[in-house]
């Protein structure tokens, strides 16, 4: 296909053929194309017998796009196979969500580049063994980690398959259920409050037309949409592996379950994480958030949540649960912002803390603060055992706001970034300090 | 062949009204909806192959218009179903009439003459809802579909629309399938509060309503605000640019920038000044953090001279 003069031949001639290969390419950079897609190509192509380029991508993109985010990768598949880059799409897709962009960068080869390119010159961990590397860490990463937003995938392949599973095991017990809501939809129900007339009449033709058994419908009740924020940035690391697997759990659990992962920015995983093999999921959602511990814009992330997803719909009614340490780099007046916007909108927020299991604990960190007053629920969840407790505040129907005194934040909330006593030690194993790559400094000895 | 093929009269009809995308372009614009050429294509081709259109976009971008737009293009009528949560079949397809169903019973008592289910269960007792109507229009050309924010309908819905998509044909127990002589054109909105269930987009044709760009904003308002003048339209699209190109909550749709035209114009606005901006910005921004954010940023800056 390399002359232009042949290309409008070929296509002219073998039509099958060319919508089949193009319907491959597609299916390769992640635009799901059937056979039956693949078809009406081709009958829509008789129709409209395009004659400009131009033509003829729009024809292609209103057949075999079904959602806007695959506009990007159509759109390179398409300049790939028909020629130049023409027309410039006119829309940025307003979302980072987990689909692949393009073939010739797939999200494992990506992640695999990066990663070379994070050992060779990885800047997150600090040096090891150093007592004050925690605070090294944190203001050494927001320069770098903000400015450039370095961003690092990490493959969830270097956990011991062993623990993963292990893990994965004694969470699939856990059982995540929503407070309910009442539907406007009604459902049979011999007790319910309401007249079922269609039912009645029916049955009141057998009894020549004298309703005598008077069928009832009750409105239907349904769990509310539960919505998950978490926090995936460095200083989160130890404990966002196993927050991963509560998210896959929670989100297998129905369709009414939004997971989102968050460091400097915000990646969508729900289709992710719905698969059946949860260490693939976790494999897809390493490789959907580039920006793996890195630097936390909490602000900016519940902006992008709200903006894109919350406003729409998303949370309305909903419980959303963020999973975060509250270490914001950014501006916690955002924070505070974005919060109230989210309470506005939700059911209940629901913050999990796992440093907040450390007795004394008081939120000092700059985002913490700032989000405390929009939380109604404030649990640590920093082991399988506290993660009940998480259940236990996402179930309740009614929940007193926490009760921790809000200390004013301090000026330089990472010069007292300090790992606190027992926040992590009751990590399931393989989640704590010990481990190479993961946060140094964590270790109940190695405190000041 | 697929069930859902336009043969005969109505194929005939439809290809004479718009024979190319061209032809269907120049019929909206003639009934003022300003299309570009993907949307012109997309709904080209969802009234010739034919195939349900689904339409997702920010709010106020005009996808409902798209389908009130292709009604009046092809003089038929429009039959709208508004999506809500728990809307079901009784709401959206047929109920049956009941109150008439028992007059009939209390009558054939009354007279001594046998009433049997299946006279009860007749297409006479039949209340139709938006979705039979469109199936049962009766031609020549077809009725135009509007199925409205289907992302507001719980996604058992969307499970009851399918069939009606493929086949232009809905099921109803008592009576057995009803097909479509005329098979509807069918428009899909969706304002994307969640993803919609894969086997639906399968069925449609997609396409994705962007804003439209500065030009062809200021012809759409004047087209719709009869009356206005150029250099206010043209302000006035070029305010509207900047306040979406801010950090607004809320970026104004197309459906404001005419709202806000035709505020101005009532108000007897000539040309776009800062007291002007003040007194109608509740008519583009309709958050009060976004009306703030814009003030702190200078009225003045979206007036342009």
């Amino acid at each position: 296909m390399s002359d232009t003069a042949f290309t409008v031949r070929t296509m002219y001639l073998d039509l099958p053929a060319v919508t089949t290969a193009f319907g491959r390419r597609l299916q390769d950079a992640g635009v799901p194309t059937t056979a039956e897609r693949a078809a009406r190509f081709a009958q829509a192509l008789e129709l409209v017998r395009p004659v400009s380029r131009r033509r003829l991508y729009w024809t292609a993109r209103g057949v075999l796009v079904t959602d806007q985010t695959q506009v990007k990768a159509f759109d390179s598949v398409f300049a790939s196979v028909f020629g130049t880059q023409e027309p410039a799409s006119t829309f940025e897709p307003d979302e980072a969500e987990a689909t692949p962009r393009a073939p010739d960068r797939s999200p494992t080869m990506q992640s695999r580049e990066e990663q070379g390119a994070a050992g060779a010159g990885g800047l997150s961990s600090g040096p090891p063994g150093d007592g004050d590397s925690e605070d090294l860490r944190e203001v050494a990463v927001p320069v770098a980690a903000s400015d450039e937003e370095v961003l690092r995938s990490k493959h969830f392949d270097a956990l011991a398959a062993g623990e993963l599973s292990q893990l994965y095991r004694l969470m699939e017990r856990l059982e995540v259920a929503t407070p309910t809501r009442r539907m406007r939809r009604a459902q049979r129900d011999r007790r319910g409050e309401r007249m079922d007339m269609r039912r009645t009449l029916r049955g009141s033709i057998r009894t020549a037309g004298d309703p005598i058994r008077l069928a009832r419908r009750r409105r239907r009740v349904v769990p509310r949409r539960i919505v998950m924020l978490c926090d995936i940035s460095g200083s989160m690391e130890p404990y966002a592996r196993a927050y991963l697997q509560f998210l896959t759990c929670a989100a297998g659990s129905g369709p009414n379950a939004e997971a989102f992962v968050f460091a400097t920015r915000l990646t969508r995983l729900t289709r992710a994480l719905r698969s059946r093999s949860p260490e693939r999921a976790i494999q897809r959602a390493a490789a959907a958030a580039p920006d793996w511990s890195s630097g936390t814009r909490i602000g900016d992330a519940l902006k992008g949540f709200n903006d894109r997803h919350g406003r729409r719909g998303m949370a309305r009614g909903a419980l959303v649960v963020i999973l975060s340490d509250g270490w914001e780099r950014g501006d916690p007046g955002l924070v505070a912002r974005e919060m109230e916007r989210l309470s506005r909108l939700a059911y209940r927020i629901v913050w999990v803390n796992p440093r907040a299991a450390a007795s004394g604990f008081s939120p000092r960190a700059g985002g913490m603060a700032a989000a405390l007053p929009h939380c109604d629920a404030l649990v640590s969840g920093h082991s399988l055992d506290a993660l009940d407790e998480v259940i236990e505040a996402i179930g309740a129907e009614h929940c007193t706001p926490p009760d921790i005194r809000v200390d004013e934040p301090e000026e330089e909330p990472w010069a007292s970034a300090t790992p606190m006593q027992g926040s992590s030690i009751a990590m399931p194993s393989g989640y704590g300090p010990s481990r190479g790559s993961t946060t140094p400094g964590w270790g109940p000895d190695e405190s000041e | 062949m697929s069930p859902r093929e336009v043969t005969g009269e109505a194929a005939g009809e439809i290809r004479h009204l718009v024979p190319d995308v061209e032809t269907l372009a120049q019929r909206l614009a003639s009934v003022d909806y300003l299309v570009d050429e993907g949307l012109a294509t997309s709904m080209y081709l969802s009234l010739r192959l034919p195939q349900p259109l689904l339409l997702e976009g920010e709010a106020g971008v005009g996808k409902t218009e798209a389908g009130k737009s292709l009604a009046a293009v092809l003089d038929t009528p429009l039959i709208r179903l508004q999506c809500y949560d728990g809307i079901d079949a009784a709401e959206a397809l047929y109920e049956w009439n009941y109150p008439r169903q028992l007059l009939s019973i209390r009558l054939a008592d009354g007279s001594g003459t046998k009433l049997s289910e299946e006279d009860l269960f007749a297409p006479d007792y039949l209340i139709r809802r938006p979705l039979l109507r469109a199936l049962e229009h009766p031609g020549p050309r077809p009725a135009v579909l509007l199925i409205d924010e289907i992302d507001r309908a719980d996604d058992d819905f969307e499970a009851f629309l399918l069939e009606l998509l493929a086949d232009a044909a809905v099921t109803i127990p008592e009576i057995g399938t009803i097909r479509a002589t005329h098979p509807p054109a069918i428009v899909l909105t969706s304002n994307r509060t969640r993803d919609l269930h894969d086997a639906v987009k399968r069925r449609c044709l997609y396409h994705w309503i962007d804003y439209p760009t500065p030009q062809r904003e200021v012809e759409i308002v004047r087209r719709r605000v009869r009356g206005a003048s150029e250099a206010l339209a043209v302000q006035v699209a070029d305010a509207v640019g900047r306040i979406r190109a801010s950090d607004v909550q809320k970026p104004p749709g197309v459906a404001e920038a005419i709202d806000w035209v035709a505020a101005l114009a009532l108000l007897g606005v000539e040309e776009l000044d800062e007291a002007a901006v003040d007194r109608t910005l509740g008519s583009v921004l309709k958050y009060s953090e976004d009306q703030e954010l814009v003030r702190a940023a200078g009225l003045g800056q979206l007036v342009t001279r």
